[in-house]
C-alpha cells in the first residue's frame, strides 16, 4: 500500500491549514481522519468521487449559471474530504454568531423606528437614509417580536493568524443550505466507516428547525407557511423545491398568490387558501410590482400593503438589505456594543470606506495589495483582488474607483485558510470559507457547522459556485470527550 | 393543492403518454412500410394524419418517405409533439413540481431525459425499433414507479387524468385513420387488410387480447368493438373513461361540475352503447364526436382546477 499517494500536501507559506499544523502534523481533531486517509488508495478515492458525482447528477442537485444558454445545469462539485471543526472552537463561533445576529436585528428594528443609533452619532445618518437598501415603506411598520432577519447566512473566513473573521452577513435570501444537507447525506453514504470513527454533530434537522422558525414568525397558532420562489429558472430552484418538500409546505410562485381585502391567498384546486407566513426566496424588489419594480412578473400585486397591515409575515422582512450592505458592515461591531453592551466575539475584517477621502487615498496607494468590492455587489462579481490582478487590470479598476468612490470599500487580502481537498494532484490544500446558517425564531439556533465553500483552482481565493467553487461537508466533532476515535476505529476494522 | 402544481402534473403525464403513443405509431408504421414496399406515400403519410401534422410536415419540404416522417415525428425540434419535445416538456413539468412527486419519480424522469440527451449526441437521432422500445419502456417504467410510490391523493389523480385523457385521444385517432383508409380502399385484397388491422391492434398492445377474446380472423368491426367498448383492455376508450371518471370523483367536487357531467355523459355512451349505434351514425362520425368531446373535457378539467382566476 502506498501511503504517500494520499498524504496531504503542505499549505503555502503564511496560510493556516485546517488539517496540518505548522509542523505539518495533523491537528488533534483531524488525526483519526489522517490515519484513515493513509489507508485509502487514490483509486479508491477517485471511485468514491465518481460515485458521488453520479448520484448528485441523477438526483438533479444542480445549479443554473446566469447568462448561459443550453447546458444551463451544472453540478456544484462536492469534495470528498470533509472540513472538520473542533467542538470547542465551534461553540465559540456559535456564541459570536448569536451575538452578532441579535445585534443586527436590534439595529434593524431601531433604524425603522426610533433611530437611536443615528441620534447617538455612531453611524452617519446619510449612510442609512440615502442607502438604496433602506426601505422607506418599513418606517413605523411593526413586525412580530421585532425580528427582521429570520434566516441569516454569515460568511466567515480564517486568516493566517488562525482567527476567524466575518466577511459578510447575508440577511436577504442566503442560499446554500441544501448543499450542506446533501453533502452530509452523500458523505454518510460513501464513508460510513468514518462516521463510526467520529461523533459528527448532526445537521439533518435543519428543515425542521427552519419550519419551527417560520411558524414562530407569525403571532397566530398554526399559521400556513409557504415558500415563495422566482421559479424553476432561478439558480437556486433546487434548494427552494428541496426545502419546501422537506418542510412539507407549498412551493409557490408569484402567480399562485393573490391579495384580496388586504389578505394573501394561494390558488388551489380546492379554491383560495389563506397564507400567513411567506418564506421569500426572491429579492424584496420583486415582491410587489405595485410597490417596487413595476416590471416584476415574479411578485404579488398588493402584497406589501397586506404586509404593512400585519396580515402576512414575510421572512426575511423587507428592508433587511440595509444591514448587510458592505457600507454598513464596518459598523456591526459598534452595533454589538451599542445594543447589547458587550464586546463583539467575532472579528470584522478591517475595512476602508472609499467614500472617505483619507481612506480612498490609502486604498489608491495600495491597490495591488487590497481587495476592493462594490458596496452592493455579490457573487464575486465587480471586485478587484489586487495581488492576483495584472497591472492593466489594476489601472482599469483605479479609473472606475476614482469615478465613483462611494460605491466601493476595500479590505486587506485575507490569506483564507486552506483545507486538504481531493484534486488532480492528490490531496492538496485549497482555500475555503464557511457559511453557518443562523435561524432566529423564539430562540436563535444554528445547526453545527454550515456550508464550507472551496476554491478548487490552485491558489484561487474565489469560492463562489458561479466562479469555479465547490463545497465540502462540514463536521463539528468532539475531541477528547467521550468519543474514543481509536477504540471506535479498532471496533469498526474488526467488524 | 396549488392550481399551478395540478397543471404541471397533468401535463407531465399527458406529454409522457403522448411520447409513448408517438413511438407506438411510428413503430408500427415502420413495419407496415416494409410490407407495402418503397414509394408508398400513403403509408408514409399515415403517422402524419394520425397526429395532425401532415401540413406542418409538408411545410418542411422534406420528401415524404417513412424515414423522414419518422425523423420529423421523433426528433424534430420544430414539431411540438415530436417525441423529443414531449419528453422534454414532460421533464420540465416534473422539474417545476419535483416537490410534489416522489424522488423515485423525479429521478426516473430526469434519467430518461439524460439518456435522451445521450442518444442525440453527434446527431445520431435513431428511429429504429430499439429506440421506440426504449421510449415505451421509459413510459411504462414511470407509470409503474408512480403506481408503486406515490400517495393516492390529488397529485396521483391529476397524473392519472392526464394519462387517460391523452390515451383516449390517441386510441380514437388511430382507429379513425386506419378505418378511413380501409374504407377508401374497399376491395383491397384480404392479406393487406389482415396486416393493417393487426397493425392497429399492435399499436395499442391489443393483438393478443383480440386473439384471446375472439379466437377468429381479424375483422374490422370487431377491432372497433374491442377498442371502443371493452372494459378490460387498458387502451380502449371505455377503460380510459372508467379511469377518468374514477379520478374526477376523487378530486374536489365543487369547481368541476361541468367536467364531471361531460365525463359521465361520455362514459354512459361507452358503457351502454353497442356497435350497432356506432355504425348507425358511422364509425368516422362517432369517433369525430368522441374526439371533440374528449378535447372539451380536457378544457373543462383545466378550467375547473388549473386556470388562474
Amino acid at each position: 500500500m502506498s501511503a504517500s499517494a494520499l498524504t496531504p500536501l503542505p499549505p503555502p507559506p503564511g496560510v493556516f491549514d485546517e488539517m496540518l499544523d505548522a509542523g505539518l502534523v495533523p491537528r488533534a481533531h483531524y488525526a483519526a481522519y489522517a490515519d484513515w486517509l493513509a489507508s485509502m488508495s487514490p483509486e479508491q478515492m477517485a471511485g468514491k468521487r465518481a460515485e458521488a458525482d453520479l448520484i448528485f447528477r441523477r438526483i438533479g442537485i444542480t445549479f443554473s449559471v446566469y447568462g448561459e444558454e443550453g447546458g444551463t445545469e451544472r453540478l456544484i462539485p462536492s469534495d470528498v474530504v470533509p472540513r472538520i471543526i473542533a467542538a470547542d472552537e465551534w461553540e465559540r463561533l456559535e456564541k459570536g454568531l448569536v451575538q452578532r445576529v441579535t445585534a443586527i436585528n436590534r439595529f434593524l428594528a431601531d433604524i425603522y423606528h426610533g433611530q437611536e443609533i443615528l441620534k447617538a452619532g455612531l453611524i452617519p445618518e446619510d449612510q442609512i437614509v440615502a442607502n438604496d437598501q433602506f426601505a422607506v415603506a418599513m418606517i413605523g411598520t411593526k413586525v412580530p417580536r421585532d425580528v427582521y432577519a429570520h434566516i441569516v447566512g454569515v460568511d466567515i473566513v480564517r486568516h493566517g493568524d488562525g482567527s476567524y473573521y466575518v466577511l459578510e452577513d447575508n440577511l436577504r435570501v442566503p442560499s446554500g443550505v441544501s448543499y450542506m444537507l446533501s453533502n452530509r447525506k452523500m458523505m454518510m453514504r460513501l464513508f460510513p466507516d468514518l462516521f463510526r470513527r467520529y461523533h459528527v454533530r448532526p445537521v439533518e434537522h435543519y428543515p425542521a428547525l427552519l419550519l419551527q422558525t417560520l411558524r414562530a414568525a407569525a403571532e397566530i397558532d398554526s399559521p400556513t407557511v409557504v415558500l415563495l420562489t422566482p421559479g424553476r429558472f432561478n439558480s437556486a430552484y433546487f434548494e427552494h423545491a428541496f426545502l419546501a418538500q422537506q418542510m412539507g409546505v407549498e412551493l409557490v410562485e408569484g402567480q399562485d398568490l393573490f391579495v384580496k381585502d388586504a389578505c394573501v391567498f394561494m390558488r388551489t384546486t380546492d379554491g383560495p387558501k389563506r397564507v400567513d407566513v411567506i418564506y421569500r426566496r426572491l429579492d424584496a424588489d420583486f415582491l410587489d410590482p405595485l410597490a417596487f419594480r413595476p416590471d416584476s412578473m415574479l411578485g404579488v400585486p398588493g402584497l406589501l400593503a397586506a404586509y404593512r397591515l400585519g396580515n402576512v409575515v414575510i421572512c426575511n422582512a423587507v428592508g433587511t438589505g440595509v444591514a448587510d450592505d458592505k457600507s454598513i458592515y464596518p459598523y456591526v461591531p459598534e452595533m454589538v456594543r451599542f445594543y447589547l453592551g458587550e464586546e463583539p466575539i467575532l472579528k470584522n475584517v478591517p475595512t476602508w470606506q472609499c467614500r472617505k477621502p483619507d481612506d480612498l487615498a490609502h486604498v489608491l496607494s495600495r491597490l495591488d495589495e487590497l481587495v476592493v468590492k462594490e458596496v452592493h455587489g455579490a457573487g464575486g462579481y465587480g471586485m478587484l483582488v489586487g495581488p492576483t490582478s495584472s497591472k492593466a487590470e489594476i489601472e482599469a479598476f483605479r479609473r472606475v474607483l476614482i469615478a465613483n468612490p462611494g460605491n466601493y470599500i476595500a479590505q486587506p487580502t485575507l490569506a483564507l485558510s486552506s483545507c486538504p481537498t481531493f484534486v488532480e494532484e492528490g490531496v492538496a490544500p485549497r482555500h475555503i470559507d464557511l457559511r453557518p446558517f443562523v435561524l432566529v425564531g423564539r430562540e436563535t439556533k444554528i445547526v453545527p457547522g454550515g456550508l464550507t465553500r472551496v476554491a478548487l483552482r490552485r491558489g484561487s481565493l474565489v469560492v463562489n459556485s458561479s466562479q469555479g467553487g465547490g463545497t465540502k461537508d462540514t463536521w463539528v466533532v468532539d475531541v477528547g470527550g467521550d468519543a474514543d476515535p481509536d477504540g471506535d476505529a479498532t471496533a469498526s476494522t474488526g467488524a | 393543492m396549488l392550481s399551478r402544481v395540478a397543471s404541471h402534473l397533468y401535463w407531465l403525464s399527458r406529454y409522457l403518454e403522448r411520447a409513448e403513443n408517438m413511438a407506438r405509431i411510428l413503430d408500427v408504421g415502420a413495419s407496415l412500410a416494409l410490407l407495402s414496399g418503397a414509394g408508398d406515400e400513403r403509408a408514409a403519410s399515415e403517422p402524419l394524419i394520425i397526429t395532425d401534422t401532415l401540413e406542418a410536415f409538408g411545410a418542411t419540404g422534406m420528401p415524404l418517405t417513412p424515414e423522414h416522417v419518422a425523423r420529423y415525428l421523433a426528433w424534430s425540434p420544430d414539431n411540438p409533439s415530436s417525441i423529443v419535445n414531449c419528453l422534454e416538456a414532460s421533464r420540465e413539468n416534473a422539474r417545476a413540481v419535483r416537490g410534489s412527486i416522489t424522488s423515485e419519480m423525479w429521478e426516473n424522469i430526469n434519467d430518461t431525459w439524460l439518456q435522451l440527451s445521450a442518444k442525440r449526441q453527434g446527431g445520431a437521432e435513431p428511429v429504429d425499433a430499439a429506440f421506440f422500445d426504449w421510449v415505451k419502456e421509459r413510459s411504462h417504467l414511470f407509470r409503474g414507479i408512480t403506481f408503486a410510490t406515490i400517495r393516492r391523493d390529488q397529485p396521483y389523480q391529476f397524473i392519472r387524468l392526464g394519462t387517460f385523457l391523452e390515451r383516449a385521444d390517441n386510441t380514437a385517432r388511430i382507429l379513425s385513420v386506419k378505418q378511413a383508409r380501409q374504407a377508401a380502399e374497399a376491395g383491397g385484397d384480404g392479406l393487406t387488410d389482415y396486416y393493417r388491422l393487426s397493425a392497429v391492434l399492435r399499436s395499442v398492445s391489443s393483438l393478443e387480447a383480440y386473439r384471446d377474446i375472439y379466437r377468429d380472423a381479424i375483422d374490422a368491426r370487431r377491432v372497433a368493438e374491442l377498442l371502443i367498448f371493452d372494459p378490460s383492455l387498458p387502451r380502449s376508450l371505455r377503460f380510459c373513461f372508467d379511469e377518468v371518471v374514477r379520478n374526477l370523483a376523487e378530486l374536489p367536487q365543487a369547481p368541476a361540475r361541468a367536467a364531471r357531467r361531460l365525463a359521465a355523459h361520455i362514459l354512459a355512451l361507452l358503457e351502454h352503447g353497442e356497435l350497432e349505434d356506432v355504425y348507425g351514425v358511422g364509425l368516422d362520425a362517432f369517433l369525430e364526436r368522441f374526439l371533440k368531446n374528449n378535447i372539451r373535457l380536457g378544457e373543462a378539467v383545466q378550467a375547473a382546477y388549473m386556470e388562474m382566476k
